[in-house]
C-alpha cells in the first residue's frame, strides 16, 4: 500500500495531554496503513514534535481563530511540502474551522471525518439534558442560567453543594452560594454565558471512546474506568470495563444523532445509575488504551474516511490495565531552532 | 446471582468486575465460598462443605458465610 499522509493535532504530550501523540501512535501501529504524520503544533516546545518515533514532520500552525484562512493555507503548504491524505484535529477549538472547511480541504485532496456543526454543538453543557433523555442515560439535575438572580434560585432548587461550570470549559465545586457566585463571575468574565448550575453527583469515572459512520453505525467503542487521576483529574491509570448502560448509551449516541467521527463520554457511575457529565467530539487522550487494548480506532477511522478495508469486530476484553508513564527524550537544540524558526521540524 | 457469575476470579483469589472495573482480594475461605456461590450450590451444600474441606465447626462455617455474604452485598454483589 502506498504511504498515507495524515495530519494530526493534539501533540501536546504534557501533564494534561492532548489527544495527538496516542493517535498518531495507533496510527504507526497499524503498519499496512503505512502512515506518516505530520504533527500540527502550536508550541515550539509541544513534545510530540521531538518524539519522531511517532511523528514524522512537525509544523507549527497559526491558532485556528478569526477566518481562518491563514491555518487552511498551512495545511495546503504540508500537503504540497510533505503530502496530506486526511487531516485528523484533536482539540474542541479546531474543530469549527474543519468542520467549516472541510468541503473546502476535500476539494484540495485532504479528507476529512468530522462531527456536523450541529453534532459538535451537543458538547454544550447546556445541551446535556437534552442529548442524556435521547440516548436513555441519567444526568445530574442541571440548569443553564445567565444572571445572578437564576443562579441563587438554582442552587435553592438543587441544594447545596453544586457544580459550577462554563458552557464548555471548567469546573468548581462550590459550597456555599457566595462560593458559586464567585466562580460564577470568573467563568462568565472567561468563557461567557450561560453558566451550568450541576448537582454533584458521586462515584466512579467511566469513559467511553468511539466513532460513528455518520449513518448511525458504531466502527468501534471501549470503555474504562478510571483508576486512579492525577491532580487536573486526569486519567493515570484504569482498566476496561464493560458497563452495559454506558454502552448503550454511546450506541444510542451514534444512532440517535448519526453521530459521525470520533466521540468521548464521560459518566459517573453510582451503583445502577450512569450519569452521563460530559460529551468530547474528538479522541481523548486515553484513546490509545483502546488501541492496546485491541480496538485501533484512529486506524479504522483513517481507513474508513479513505475508503479503505477496516477491521469490524467491536468486542474487547474487559480487566486490561492502562499505565501511564513519564519518560525523557535527549535531543539536539537543532531541533528547537528549526522549529522556532523554520516552523517545521524536522 | 448473576452479577457473581460476570465475576472474572483466578486462581489466587482476585477478583475483577468488568461492568464497574473494582477489584478485591479474596483469602482461601472466601475464594472457597464465592465459587460454590457461583455454582448456585445450597446455603447447606456451602455449610458442609466448609466444615469439611477447613476442619470448622459448623458454627464458625455459619458465621463465616454470614460474615462473607454481608460483605459482598455492601459491595453490590
Amino acid at each position: 500500500m502506498d504511504k498515507v499522509f495524515v495530519a494530526v493535532s493534539g501533540i501536546n504530550a504534557v501533564d494534561n495531554p492532548g489527544p495527538g501523540v496516542a493517535v498518531a501512535r495507533s496510527l504507526k501501529e497499524d503498519e499496512e496503513l503505512a502512515v506518516q504524520v505530520a504533527g500540527l503544533a502550536y508550541d515550539a516546545m509541544e513534545p510530540g514534535i521531538y518524539m519522531d518515533w511517532v511523528v514524522d514532520r512537525s509544523f507549527l500552525m497559526p491558532y485556528p481563530s478569526g477566518k481562518g484562512q491563514d491555518y487552511i493555507d498551512r495545511l495546503l503548504y504540508i500537503k504540497e511540502s510533505f503530502g496530506l491524505d486526511f487531516a485528523l484535529p484533536n482539540l474542541d477549538a479546531e474543530l469549527p474551522l474543519y468542520i467549516k472547511y472541510a468541503d473546502h480541504l476535500e476539494e484540495a485532496g485532504i479528507k476529512t471525518f468530522l462531527p456536523t456543526k450541529e453534532q459538535f454543538r451537543l458538547r454544550g453543557k447546556d445541551r446535556l439534558v437534552e442529548v442524556a433523555e435521547k440516548i436513555h442515560i441519567s444526568v445530574p439535575e442541571t440548569r443553564a442560567v445567565h444572571s445572578v438572580d437564576a443562579l441563587v434560585e438554582a442552587i435553592e432548587e438543587i441544594q447545596l453543594p453544586v457544580m459550577i461550570k462554563g458552557s464548555y470549559y471548567h469546573a468548581h465545586r462550590a459550597y456555599t452560594t457566595q462560593e458559586a457566585v464567585g466562580f460564577y463571575n470568573k467563568l462568565v468574565a472567561e468563557w461567557g454565558y450561560p453558566i451550568i448550575v450541576q448537582q454533584v453527583v458521586t462515584g466512579d469515572e467511566l469513559n467511553v471512546v468511539g466513532i460513528g459512520d455518520g449513518e448511525g453505525e458504531l466502527l468501534g467503542m471501549l470503555g474504562m474506568k478510571k483508576t486512579w487521576i492525577t491532580s487536573q483529574g486526569k486519567v493515570w491509570t484504569g482498566v476496561t470495563v464493560k458497563n452495559e448502560r454506558m454502552l448503550e448509551a454511546a450506541a444510542n449516541l451514534v444512532g440517535e444523532f448519526e453521530w459521525r467521527g470520533p466521540f468521548e463520554l464521560e459518566c459517573i457511575v453510582s451503583g445502577d445509575d450512569v450519569y452521563l457529565i460530559e460529551i468530547n467530539p474528538r479522541f481523548p487522550a486515553w484513546c490509545y488504551f483502546a488501541t492496546g487494548a485491541g480496538l485501533n480506532l484512529p486506524a479504522r477511522l483513517v481507513r474508513r474516511a479513505l475508503g479503505l478495508p477496516f477491521e469490524t469486530d467491536t468486542d474487547y476484553e474487559a480487566g486490561k490495565l492502562f499505565v501511564r508513564y513519564t519518560y525523557e527524550l535527549v535531543t539536539s537544540m537543532d531541533r528547537l531552532q528549526a522549529a522556532t524558526t523554520r516552523g517545521e521540524s524536522p | 446471582m448473576s452479577k457473581l457469575k460476570q465475576l472474572a476470579i483466578n486462581d489466587e483469589g482476585f477478583v475483577f468486575d468488568p461492568t464497574t472495573g473494582d477489584s478485591f482480594m479474596l483469602n482461601k475461605t472466601g475464594l472457597f465460598i464465592i465459587e460454590r456461590l457461583r455454582d448456585e450450590k445450597t446455603h447447606d451444600e456451602i455449610l458442609d462443605s466448609l466444615v469439611d474441606t477447613f476442619e470448622v465447626t459448623s458454627e464458625e462455617a455459619e458465621r463465616d458465610i454470614a460474615d462473607f455474604q454481608t460483605r459482598l452485598r455492601a459491595i453490590g454483589l
